[in-house]
């Protein structure tokens, strides 16, 4: 009765390799959100031209181009911040983050201020019609998602600052580009669907 | 290769005894703070154990009141809680708790794991489970509705719009419906994540997609769906509370909203759940099954193939619930079809099951004894699944007992059947002792013969028309004696229910000591000590075939020979 | 973050990392569920629920950053034995007689669908004879079938029937030479079941049960114009598409079925565990 390790015979000596956890949780809740998100776009496509009464999408919706370039943009920042800390490179890390969170900010202030106007200017509340509450509801779903990604990429970067979030931490930052990616992959549906489709 | 020992290991407090010289404190302390999966395993079967209890009370009510005709004991208001807290909580807070319980228990150790991918996840997602199934039930309390406090949703487990607008359905009771599974449904969501991420990349060496034990493939198509399936649920609900508190019109038919879409997404969700939990009883019959009869499962490839299959087509299949809205033909044709076309992955498991079981050496545990009730059952439940398929006859029965009938004898005959043909074959590897057979036989025999009591007369009853959901009935109807079967089947029920929260009990004090291995199985859990160490594996197992421990107990014979 | 999945095990083996409890899950579990709570109760439930919520992010990043907290413990060997007092195996012996059932040689499937074709084509024959002798018209099989497909030809008359109508014919062409090819390939396709009368089978059986299968579920689908089918000139017309089918397919070379070969040689697959008869059926 030695106390032997080797109790299950040796298949093979072969490295055994598995994914990253990270990715693959990252993974599976994009599919569970990307459920998410198709319910709520489903229902905003359904209702296009129902509303009863004004204003309409074709009176008051104008095409937000610089938020939308600027957060399809704040992918590339995204992908060079993780290619620069899985390299070591510091600096151009915290450099390619901020950019990434500057355009960001740049799409939220930008749904704010169209908000703004919707609301004081066309008087589109999300209890004025149909197309006031599927609006509201799906590009306020995104924009809650947006902000999520920010706070999180935030808090690395603060962390960067402090010198706490070094290459060692690169794993764990590409699971959170992924839900940037992810993010911004949602806004193309979004605005297709909102302001190309339904206008 | 057998009488290789293996160091395994117990931590000092458990050697010690446990609960009995631990401060009392310390130790619910201990459970509150766990990350550990096999703890949180336990507390969601012994939270969802408790709420089944309370719902099947529920139950007993509903059928009490229904026993004669004309009763009055209890007021339709209360009769329209009871049904809706019934049906919200033995699937929220019974079915997924538990089947994700058996998950948390199982899956790692039988991929030879020593946690979950995120175990402070996990504590999140069952946390957020229970306050989830607490705050629903606060609402008997705190719940404000029409008839001043203490007001339980009362619109039905499905919640058809326009009834919960504002207008049908003030105060808040049915905003406690959905906050509650709103809460409880990031719980699952949570938990469903981590099972993939656990399944994909905690396996042992060798356990490679295709070694996996069925039961674990199981789940992993379950928490699949669940991604796809909550969700959705999730979604209706925050557009109810928009239509509720923040004046949308999603559902509001008065300004161009459509209270059918609703149904549609209730249903988008509400059928792949049927999946959600159906298929986790499949994972423990394929376990169960094979040990009792001796033999390796039949078809492993199929099986897994067909659990896929399941998946995929159980996501366009929804409608089937809805033929009586009045779709096109052409819609009604699809959902018929495409309802009908999960008869075949479905008929290839239990040809698999009865394949398996077809020339071995069939032991009759108590486990076994559920196993085999829940094939013939599901069988049936199956049949007249198919026969409600079909949209003309589905205009006739829709919202009859009928229909009551066969998702009772899918839930209660398939499902619950497995849950305890699960709870008999694992609760000797978490406690470390047996349960004991004798009161299991009664449990199961009671069961048996009061289920078929119930829902077998209930058929019967939905063909003479009786509908669903209604609080009383005329005596000229024709109904009494048949009611009357059904809610004395029940009461047979509940007392197998008791015997078995009995034996449940009884044993952790008093059963047989069960050993490693009590059943002679052939899967990584029963090489670990009974109960498991916290960390499960002294040496991180390494395994070659589907059956590790067939290789382990039969080195002149292993498996690996003939998998490739 | 993959480099810290496996908890490592420390060298000697003497203990284990695992990760170390925490109270943050249950407190951010309790901040949700008042948050959401807050919307039936009131705001201070909310407010009580968020600062939870706060505390426990902060509480939850300094447990797993920079690196996950576990904590250690120790091992305690025990040695066990994995062994089982089921030492004998048997296996289900199946006798090779079995197999003798499934023919050695049959037609291949391509002939059936050969003799859809050709049946289809002779079947134009006998159809066309019944509208002409009834109905004085050509077309009226023609649109008969045609007006079958199409729902819109509400009650016609006989003599719109008889008529010519481009729609009819070609709704009639389309459906004619579908169900020929399909009849023709499930014909081929059930042929290895019955290999020795394909005239009988194809000729025979199956137009009768064909027209006793449409007979009764014309009805449904067509009511008007199962009225006006003369059923016997129908079973006419398919036994003329059997015989003619069946003919074709005799015509037709037989070829080797691959039953009498192993069946990992069937497959086209080279496996071990295949090759050996007695693989499948171990218990």
């Amino acid at each position: 009765m030695s106390t032997s390790t080797q109790v299950f015979p040796s298949a093979s000596e072969r490295e055994w390799k598995l994914p990253s956890r990270g990715r693959v949780g990252m993974l599976s809740l994009i599919i569970g959100e990307s459920a998410l998100f198709t319910i709520f776009v489903v229902a905003y496509i359904f209702y296009i031209g129902k509303s009863l009464t004004g204003p309409t999408p074709a009176q008051v919706l104008e095409v937000p181009i610089l938020g939308t370039i600027c957060l399809l943009s704040s992918s590339f920042a995204i992908w060079r911040s993780e290619h620069a800390i899985e390299h070591g490179k510091m600096r151009a890390f915290v450099a390619w983050l901020a950019t990434t969170i500057l355009l960001g900010l740049v799409f939220m202030v930008g749904t704010a201020i169209e908000w703004h106007k919707l609301i004081y200017r066309d008087g589109l509340t999300i209890r004025t019609n149909l197309f006031g509450t599927t609006f509201y509801s799906l590009v306020g779903l995104h924009a809650t998602h947006v902000l999520l990604g920010l706070s999180m990429l935030s808090v690395v970067l603060v962390l960067a600052l402090l010198d706490r979030f070094s290459e060692s931490q690169s794993e764990r930052f590409a699971v959170i580009a992924l839900y940037w990616h992810f993010v911004d992959l949602v806004w193309v549906v979004v605005f297709t669907v909102v302001y190309l489709i339904g206008r | 290769m057998s009488d290789l020992p293996m160091p395994i290991g117990e931590t000092p407090e458990a050697a010690q005894g446990g609960i009995r010289s631990a401060d009392w404190l310390e130790w619910l302390h201990g459970w509150i703070v766990t990350v550990d999966h096999k703890r949180l395993g336990i507390l969601y079967i012994l939270y969802s154990i408790f709420f089944l209890l309370v719902a099947g009370a529920e139950a007993l009510f509903i059928r009490i009141q229904l026993a004669i005709p004309n009763n009055h004991f209890l007021t339709a208001q209360v009769y329209n809680r009871f049904f809706t807290m019934h049906g919200t909580t033995m699937v929220f807070l019974v079915g997924m708790p538990i089947l994700f319980g058996f998950a948390n228990y199982i899956v790692p150790l039988q991929i030879g794991a020593r946690d979950m991918a995120f175990p402070r996840l996990n504590a999140l997602s069952f946390w957020l489970t229970a306050f989830g199934g607490l705050l629903l039930y606060y609402s008997f309390l705190g719940g404000s509705g029409l008839y001043g406090v203490g007001n339980a949703p009362d619109v039905g487990w499905f919640a058809y719009a326009p009834l919960t607008a504002r207008t049908f359905s003030p105060g808040n009771a049915t905003d406690y419906w959905a906050l509650a599974l709103i809460v409880s449904g990031f719980g699952t969501l949570g938990t469903a994540v981590n099972i993939i991420a656990t399944i994909f990349s905690m396996r042992c060496r060798g356990m490679t997609l295709m070694r996996m034990p069925l039961f674990t493939w199981l789940y992993l198509v379950v928490s699949g769906l669940t991604l796809v399936t909550i969700t959705p649920l999730t979604a209706a609900q925050f557009m109810l509370l928009i239509d509720r508190y923040l004046g949308g019109h999603f559902f509001d038919t008065q300004a161009g909203g459509s209270a059918l879409v609703w149904v549609h997404f209730f249903w988008i969700f509400g059928h792949p759940e049927v999946y959600v939990l159906v298929l986790p009883a499949f994972a423990i019959a394929n376990e169960i099954i094979p040990v009792f009869s001796r033999k390796a499962i039949f078809g492993y490839p199929a099986m897994v193939a067909a659990s896929v299959g399941i998946m995929f087509v159980s996501l366009g299949v929804w409608a089937h619930h809805m033929f009586t809205v009045g779709m096109t033909s052409v819609t009604n044709a699809f959902f018929v079809l495409s309802t009908m076309l999960v008869g075949i992955p479905t008929g290839i498991k239990i040809f698999n099951w009865i394949a398996t079981i077809w020339g071995g050496r069939i032991r009759f545990s108590v486990a076994m004894l559920f196993c085999l009730g829940f094939l013939y059952q599901f069988l049936i439940a199956g049949l007249t699944g198919i026969m409600l398929a079909v949209a003309p006859l589905d205009w006739q029965l829709h919202n009859s007992y009928f229909v009551i009938a066969h998702f009772h004898y899918v839930l209660v005959g398939g499902i619950v059947f497995c849950i305890f043909a699960g709870l008999y074959y694992w609760y000797p590897k978490a406690t470390g002792r047996m349960m004991s057979e004798r009161l299991g036989r009664w449990h199961f025999w009671l069961f048996v013969i009061g289920f078929h009591i119930t829902f077998d007369t209930m058929h019967f009853l939905g063909i003479l028309g009786m509908p669903r959901s209604i609080y009383t009935y005329q005596p000229d109807r024709g109904w009494n004696t048949l009611n009357m079967i059904i809610s004395v089947g029940g009461f047979i029920q509940a007392i197998a229910i008791l015997i078995f929260a009995w034996n449940f009990i009884v044993s952790y004090f008093r059963g047989d000591e069960a050993g490693d291995d009590p059943w002679d199985a052939w899967t990584l859990e029963w090489t670990t000590s009974s109960p498991p160490p916290v960390y499960n594996f002294a040496v991180e197992p390494e395994v070659r075939s589907r059956r590790p421990l067939w290789d382990l107990k039969h080195p002149h014979d292993p498996d690996w020979e003939y998998e490739g | 973050m993959s480099s810290e999945q496996h908890h490592p095990h420390t060298s000697d083996g003497s203990h284990v990392a695992l990760p170390a409890s925490t109270a943050w899950p249950i407190v951010l579990a309790f901040g949700v569920t008042l948050c959401f709570a807050s919307l039936v109760m009131n705001a201070g439930v909310g407010i009580a629920g968020l600062i939870l919520m706060l505390c426990a992010l902060v509480g939850w990043v300094r447990e797993i950053f920079p690196h996950e907290r576990h904590e250690e413990v120790p091992v305690i060997a025990r040695p066990t034995v994995v062994a089982t007092v089921r030492t004998q195996v048997s296996r289900i012996q199946i006798s090779e007689v079995q197999r003798s059932y499934l023919p050695i040689e049959s037609y291949p499937i391509s002939s059936g669908i050969k003799g859809g074709i050709a049946g289809g084509i002779a079947m134009i024959l006998p159809a066309l004879l019944f509208g002409l002798l009834t109905q004085h018209s050509i077309w009226y099989a023609v649109n008969l079938l045609g007006g079958a497909g199409a729902a819109f030809w509400t009650n016609p008359s006989t003599e719109y029937i008889a008529a010519f109508h481009w729609s009819g014919l070609l709704i009639a062409i389309v459906i004619h030479s579908a169900v020929c090819l399909l009849v023709g390939l499930l014909y081929g396709a059930v042929l290895p079941m019955w290999p020795r009368h394909p005239i009988l089978l194809g000729g025979i059986l199956a137009p009768v049960l064909w027209t006793g299968m449409l007979h009764s579920a014309m009805w449904f689908i067509n009511p008007a114009f199962a009225d006006r089918i003369a059923w016997g000139w129908f079973a006419v017309s398919q036994l003329f598409f059997g015989i003619v089918a069946g003919m074709v397919v005799v015509r037709t070379g037989r070829i080797q079925t691959r039953q009498p070969l192993p069946f990992a040689l069937r497959m086209g697959i080279e496996a071990k565990e295949l090759m050996r008869p007695d693989a499948e059926d171990r218990n």
